[in-house]
Order: structure tokens, then C-alpha cells, then sequence
């Protein structure tokens, strides 16, 4: 990551490398944005990491990692109706937490610019969920922009402020992940000053949406997005390029494969991008259609566009070819590339593919069987203890519902205890929903970050319906799976201030939960077994909710921590002698930092990716493995 | 109707490898260096979900005609393995007259270490490296790394051989002032040196 220093630079005209969501986050000086909330959400995070270490250095500046996203959007919300410039960051299906207020604040609209910025996930790299947030805008009403590379992420976040204040609006700013993770040379432009304070001036009868003053509302609102529309007929955010016979309709980093697919293929067309997506521009893209006999529209996941567009041409009677989705030429699924778009392009003009990839696909089936290597609970990862805890005691019996976070790695064999999820929060609340209508016993997990994010009202729920429910609360002090930002129990803020953090034993009592422990999970896997046990066996009598909250850091935190502090902890090995080769280590735990010798067939610590946390010395039934001596 | 394939100026590299060994350092140190030469760079990155010992790749591309970050099949310049498996995983991608400089260090993927997937044995994972590209070096760049100094400097031992293959208009001394700025204090020295070792390695070859 580029380091704050770099972002925070005064000089106009220089040109960095950065990566698309770190463009927005110094976009976010440039627009002099007073007040930035979000939750942390790949392919989003960079942009919250980044306003992270920049936070303390920007005069009147204020960010926070919220609770959640809904929290985010009602806290930057109600600065940007006080008047302040403000933003909230979040992946697409955060985007559906922060819905509810989302609609409403079009209804109310805004003082100061407020731009919502949410990354969707096209591929599902990171996601449970391919969240096509554009019909947010459609739904919503808002207006939608659509940057396609890293330099355009932060000179159109500058136009967005300017349209969301002319409009009152909040914009919706979408991105997707080969956008959010692509880095180009972006130029700097000046920094803009930010207001210390801004009055809150009173106007109940627009804020307050009570059902009289919504009624009024939802025309002012219709009334806004078609100003909107007008704006989008004429602004350089919607633009074309090229000229040719052949027309392309386009929008996002789909933009830079058609691009490519036209060079490649050596073919003319006239390309119209489209920045400004919601609303269209009507007059435009008709005009545009009647120049054309043949047009394509490129787009990844949904026919947003294409549906609109054919629907333009159908009210208008323009006399044209559309080509997209809908006779299959593009898929619905998956991102794009170069590659799906020139074949797409071939196919429609009629011409081969410069390359033939049937050959290439075909050579690459003949290759060798290669062996898996998934995303994994890392080596010394604290919730790898706990799930073998689990597993041990309820021997792979009881249902596991799972949450959002690193933890659900242990879907894979040989942990395997991850049976259902949804979203963020939902173990507790499917847990609930099981535990009423099967007689099994049921052990949900749930981290940290997400307990205080959505699991609060679930547990709150459990609580007083009386649930069976055994939960274990995987704290590992961080919101590990994005990156490591804070939460409010981890003791320090957005702002890098040092709080008082919120305890997790204590919420879960101050909610009515009778039975809370917490225990380190590295401290002894025996008596981590033993407690488990009698968690389970507790609910099942009791048949009510027990908490069990299994508290150590995130091996990555552990690992950064001695290396700042210079301390070494010797690794652990396998004595050979002792190694009987019954793989038991390796088929229950099956950390990475392991591995069979292939000619001895006993097990071998790599010392290099070892982080001493001793779990495998309790999992040897041996007692093969030892660590070494200082 | 035939297309001609017409070559566009802009150079794929692709860096392929597991996560935790730096394969993202690398592609944006790579990038700086590229982007100090006033050269049009895209990279893409995929991070997200768990950020170590699953698969990572990187693509730098280089040149006027670089849009979009992503390398299709056939169109890498050359392909940059950090792991043997996990070069030969992303080997569709490279050009018939495409370079690969691999890694031989085996980092065994748990599949393997639970005995539920075998690890291909070297020789077969070089030839079928060979039916998609001619020009293959590997070498130990993990024992080069221990070598520096530090395990963990393999990704500019890399750095170092893709320097030193000649293969990507960067100068040495760029590059060499990058790995500098990227890595103050004392591992300035540890990384240079590693930088030199993979250099060494490519600069000597004919390919």
C-alpha cells in the first residue's frame, strides 16, 4: 500500500502509482471532504485503509470505521444534510445493509455533496454474491457514475460532489473490483480546505419524513432526476470516441477491453462511454443509436444498460441492431476481459478471433492434474484451534452456522464446520431458525468484527425467544479478513485515537446471556475441548443461548507484534524418532506450516512459516512434536 | 471474414505465486520503477478473502496500449512463477514466443500435505511448460533469498531476474533505486542483494 505520506502530498501535477481505491481516498482531499463512515469490505477496503493512516494528519477531517454499513450511511448522511461534504464506502452487498436509509435520503436529499461509493464484485473474488448495485439508482433514484480505471476514479469522485450539491442528491459511485484493485499513474490536483464546523440549520418538514412530508417528497425527488437527466445530455462524463459503422455502448472497465478488443482486431467503431449510468442520456444515446445499424452494448453482470437502451429504441422507432446479453452473445455471469469481449465482437461482425483460445483451452486441459490451493486459515490462525475444539466435541455432528470473515475458510476439510450462511450476521439469526425446528445440537461462530457489525440484534433476539443456541465468538481482535481495521472492540478509532474498547463478555451479559465464558484457544486445546463441551452441554439443558467467546489475535497481528518488538519465539518440530506416521496432525489440523515428508512419510513443521502457537503439540497423540529450545 | 491480429504496443507480465510470498510487492515495485520511466502501466491485483497460502496473481502490462489490468490467454510477454505448481497453473496465458522464469522452491499446498493431491513431479511440470512456451528458465531463487539474507526477499530476487533477462524496458538503475525507496533501513541491503542475485542468474542467459 502506498504509504499516507504519499497521499497526504501537496503537489499539483505530480503523477503516483496508485491503486483505484487509493485515487479515492485522495480524491477525498481534493474534494474537501469534512466527514468520512464506513464498514470495511473488499474489494472496497483500500479506500478505508488508506483514509486510516491519513485520518490524523487532515485538518478538520473525521473518519470512522462504523459498526456497520446502515450505520454509516445515517452518520454521513446527516453530516452532509448539516452541511458538510461527506462519503460512505462499501462493498455491494453492504450496500444492501445501508438500503433502508439509502432510499430515504434521496427523499430528503442532502446540503453538502455526499457520495456513496460501493464496490461490487463481479467474479465474487471476495463476495458471497455477484450484488449488481446499479438498481439501487433505478430503484432509489439517485443519480449513478461509473469510473473505469484509477485516474477517472478520482477526477469524476470531484464531479460527483459537484452534481450531488447542484442536485442535492446523494450519487451513487460504483466501481467493481478490476477498478478497486488496479493501479495506473493518477496526477494530482490541488487540495481543498475543509470547514471546521457547519450549522445544522432546522427544517423538520424536509428531513423529518413522516408520511405527509414523504408524499411531497417523492415528486421533489422525480423532479431532481429529471434536472438529473439534463445534466447527463450534456455532461463530458458521457462522451464518444472513435468512428466507424459499428457502434459500441459502454460503460465501466468494460470501457478499456472494448478498447483493447477494437486495437486488437484492427476494426473501426464509434464508442460511446457512458460515466454518467442512472440516468441515461435519452437524447444521446437515441442519436447515437440512429447513426448506427449495428450497435453492441458491453457491460458486465446485469443488462442495465442494454434493457434501457433497447427500451429507448423501441419508444423512439430507431431502426437498429442491438447486440448484448439478451441473444447471449455476452455473459451474465462473471467479470469481463479483453478476451470475452473480442470474441463477442468477432462473432457479431462475423470474422475469426485473432487468437485461437479453443487451442489454447484445448492444450491446457491436456495439463496435468494440479493440485488445489485455496484461501486458508493461516498458519498460528487462533480460530483453527477453536474449530478443531469444536469438531472434537461435537464430532462433525452438530450444525454449524458460519458468518462472513476469514473464519468461514474452515468450510474446507478437515475443520468442515461451516454448514450455512447468508450475510453478515446471520449464524446467529439461522442458527435460531435450525435450533426451533431440528432436535440437533447447533454451534454457530461469528468473529468480532461482524458480532458487533450485525450479530447484536440476532443475539438480542436469541436471547429473549429462548433459542438453544451454543455461540462461539471467534475475537480476534480485528476485522482481519479486509485488512485489520479497528472495531469497537478493539480500542482505537478511525481517528487512531486510543479508546476504552467495548467488551464482548460483557455486551453479551448486558443482552440477558446467562452462560459467557472466554478463553484463549492457544492457552491449552484440552481444556479448550473441555470448555466447549460444557457449552454445548449447558444450552442443551438449559435451552437457552451460551456464549463461549475464544479470545487470541490474528496470527498476522501476533507475528507483526514480535517482529516490531524483536522477539523471537522458537518454532516447533517433529522428531522423527518419536513421528509413528499416523498423519494424524495433518488430517485433523491441516496447517499450512506442515507438510509430509514423501520419502519418510512422517510429518515436517516449515519452520519458515511456523508461528509457534503450539496447537499441534496437543493434536499429537505421540507427543512427536516439540518445540525447539532458545 | 478473417481478423488480423494486429500487435498492440503494450507488454503482459504476469507474476504468479502463493500468498504470502510477496507476489504483490513485487508487481507494485515493478510498476513504480515502470511508471518512473514515464512508461503507461496497469497493474491488477487480486486480494480478498484469506491473505495468505492461497493462489495470488498479478499482472503488470506495460506500453501506450495498456487499458484494462487483465492478461487474456496467449498474450503474456512472460510469466513470472514464484511456485512450480503455481507457474504452471497460470501457463495459458503466455505468448508461443513468451518467456517464463520460474522459481523451483515447492511450497506444498495442504491438498498435498493431507494426502489428497498429489504434487506433479518437476520434470513433468517443465514439459508441460515446454507445450506452451519455448523459452523456460528456472532456478532456485528461494535459496538466492536465503542466500541475501532473508527468505522473505525472494520476490526481488525475482525482480532482479526479470530485470536481468533483459526482456522489460526498464533500466537497472531504475530499478535498483526503487527496490532502494521501497524498502528503507535495514532492509535496503537485504533486498538489493537479492536484487543482484536474481540479476545475475538472467543476465548471463541466450534463452
Amino acid at each position: 500500500m502506498v504509504k499516507a505520506k504519499v497521499l497526504l502530498e501537496d503537489s499539483v501535477g505530480k503523477k503516483v502509482l496508485l491503486l483505484a481505491n487509493e485515487a479515492i481516498a485522495r480524491g477525498v482531499l481534493e474534494a474537501g471532504v469534512r466527514l468520512v463512515a464506513l464498514y470495511p469490505g473488499t474489494p472496497s477496503s483500500e479506500i478505508g485503509n488508506s483514509l486510516y493512516q491519513m485520518s490524523p494528519h487532515i485538518p478538520n477531517f473525521y473518519f470512522e470505521f462504523s459498526a456497520n454499513e446502515k450505520v454509516a450511511l445515517e452518520v454521513a448522511g446527516a453530516s452532509a444534510i448539516s452541511g458538510a461534504r461527506s462519503m460512505m464506502v462499501c462493498k455491494g452487498p453492504g450496500l444492501n445493509v445501508a438500503a433502508d436509509p439509502l432510499l430515504t435520503l434521496a427523499y430528503v436529499g442532502i446540503r453538502a455533496g455526499l457520495v456513496i461509493v460501493v464496490a461490487d464484485d463481479p467474479s465474487m473474488w471476495s463476495s458471497q454474491n455477484e450484488n449488481d448495485s446499479r438498481y439501487y439508482a433505478l430503484m432509489g433514484n439517485l443519480p449513478l457514475m461509473e469510473p473505469s480505471d484509477p485516474s477517472e476514479a478520482k477526477s469524476m469522485l470531484l464531479v460527483a460532489y459537484d452534481l450531488s450539491e447542484q442536485l442535492e442528491l446523494p450519487i451513487l459511485f460504483r466501481t467493481t473490483t478490476r477498478v478497486n484493485h488496479s493501479r495506473s499513474g493518477v496526477e494530482y490536483g490541488p487540495i481543498r480546505d475543509r470547514p471546521e464546523y457547519v450549522q445544522f440549520e432546522k427544517d423538520p418538514l424536509r428531513f423529518v419524513p413522516v408520511p405527509s412530508v414523504a408524499r411531497k417528497r417523492h415528486p421533489w425527488l422525480l423532479e431532481q432526476m429529471e434536472k438529473a437527466r439534463s445534466i447527463s445530455e450534456s455532461t463530458e462524463l458521457n462522451f464518444t470516441i472513435g468512428s466507424g459503422e459499428l457502434g459500441i455502448i459502454t460503460s465501466g472497465v468494460s470501457y478499456n477491453y472494448v478498447l483493447e478488443s477494437l486495437k486488437i482486431l484492427g476494426v473501426d467503431a464509434e464508442v460511446f462511454k457512458i460515466g454518467v449510468t442512472n440516468p441515461l442520456p435519452e437524447r444521446m444515446i437515441c442519436d447515437f443509436l440512429r447513426r448506427h445499424k449495428k450497435t453492441i452494448i458491453v457491460e458486465e453482470l446485469e443488462p442495465f444498460l442494454e434493457t434501457q437502451i433497447r427500451s429507448f429504441a423501441q419508444h423512439h422507432s430507431i431502426d437498429v441492431e442491438i447486440y448484448g446479453k439478451q441473444q447471449g452473445f455476452f455473459p451474465r455471469v462473471y467479470e469481463y476481459s479483453p478476451r470475452i469481449v473480442t470474441t463477442a465482437i468477432s462473432k457479431i461482425i462475423g470474422c475469426n478471433t485473432p487468437i485461437n483460445w479453443d487451442d489454447i483451452d484445448e492444450r491446457a486441459q491436456s495439463l496435468p492434474d494440479l493440485p488445489p490451493r485455496p484461501p486458508l486459515l493461516c498458519p498460528g490462525c487462533p480460530h483453527r484451534a477453536s474449530y478443531y475444539g469444536i469438531r472434537a466435541v461435537t464430532r462433525g455432528k452438530a450444525i454449524y452456522p458460519s458468518d462472513i470473515g476469514c473464519y468461514t475458510l474452515s468450510i474446507a476439510p478437515p475443520l468442515e464446520t461451516a454448514d450455512i450462511l447468508f450475510d453478515m450476521g446471520s449464524s446467529i439469526s439461522t442458527a435460531c431458525g435450525i435450533a426451533r425446528v431440528t432436535n440437533q445440537d447447533v454451534v454457530a461462530t461469528i468473529g468480532d468484527s461482524t458480532f458487533f457489525a450485525s450479530g447484536l440484534p440476532g443475539l438480542a433476539s436469541a436471547v429473549y425467544n429462548q433459542h438453544p443456541i451454543a455461540l462461539v465468538i471467534l475475537d480476534n481482535r480485528t476485522t482481519a479478513m479486509t485488512g485489520h481495521q479497528p472495531h469497537p472492540g478493539t480500542g482505537i478509532t478511525g481517528m487512531q485515537k486510543h479508546v476504552e474498547p467495548l467488551d464482548i463478555e460483557k455486551v453479551c451479559r448486558g443482552l440477558g446471556v446467562e452462560y459467557v465464558k472466554t478463553i484463549d484457544p492457544l492457552d491449552s486445546l484440552t481444556s479448550l475441548v473441555a470448555e466447549v463441551r460444557e457449552l454445548v452441554k449447558w444450552v442443551r439443558e438449559n435451552k437457552r443461548p451460551g456464549v463461549l467467546i475464544s479470545k487470541a489475535p490474528c496470527a498476522l497481528l501476533t507475528v507483526a507484534e514480535r517482529r516490531r518488538s524483536g522477539i523471537t519465539v522458537p518454532p516447533y518440530y517433529v522428531d522423527p524418532d518419536l513421528c509413528t506416521a499416523c498423519r494424524r496432525c495433518l488430517d485433523r489440523l491441516a496447517c499450512p506450516a506442515m507438510y509430509l515428508d514423501s520419502e519418510t512419510g512422517k510429518a515436517v513443521i516449515d519452520e519458515t512459516l511456523c508461528t509457534s502457537c503450539g496447537t499441534c503439540v496437543y493434536v499429537c497423540p505421540h507427543k512427536a512434536i516439540l518445540q525447539k529450545e532458545e | 471474414m478473417d481478423c488480423n491480429t494486429h500487435d498492440t504496443d503494450v507488454f503482459n507480465l504476469v507474476i504468479s505465486g502463493v500468498g504470502g510470498q510477496g507476489v504483490l510487492t513485487l508487481a507494485e515495485v515493478l510498476s513504480r520503477a515502470a511508471l518512473s520511466e514515464n512508461h503507461n502501466v496497469r497493474v491488477g491485483e487480486i486480494h480478498g478473502m484469506a491473505q495468505r497460502g492461497g493462489h495470488v496473481v498479478c499482472t503488470v502490462r506495460m506500453g501506450p496500449d495498456a487499458y484494462g489490468p487483465i492478461v487474456d490467454a496467449g498474450t503474456a510477454h512472460l510469466i513470472v512463477g514464484f511456485e512450480p505448481v503455481e507457474t504452471l497453473r497460470e501457463v495459458e496465458l503466455v505468448r508461443p514466443d513468451g518467456y517464463i522464469i520460474m522459481n523451483q522452491h515447492i511450497q506444498h499446498p495442504v491438498a498435498v500435505s493431507m494426502g489428497k493431491a498429489d504434487y506433479p513431479p518437476i520434470d513433468e511440470i517443465i514439459s508441460s511448460l515446454r507445450k506452451f512456451a519455448n523459452h523456460i528458465f528456472d532456478f532456485n531463487a528461494m535459496s538466492l533469498a536465503e542466500s541475501a539474507g532473508n527468505p522473505q526477499s525472494m520476490n526481488m530476487v525475482m525482480f532482479g531476474a526479470i530485470i536481468g533477462s533483459g526482456l522489460v524496458s526498464i533500466s537497472k538503475e531504475t530499478a535498483l533505486a526503487t527496490v532502494a525507496a521501497s524498502f528503507p533501513g535495514r532492509f535496503e541491503e537485504i533486498n538489493t542483494r537479492a536484487f543482484e542475485s536474481g540479476y545475475a542468474a538472467t543476465s548471463v542467459l541466450k534463452w
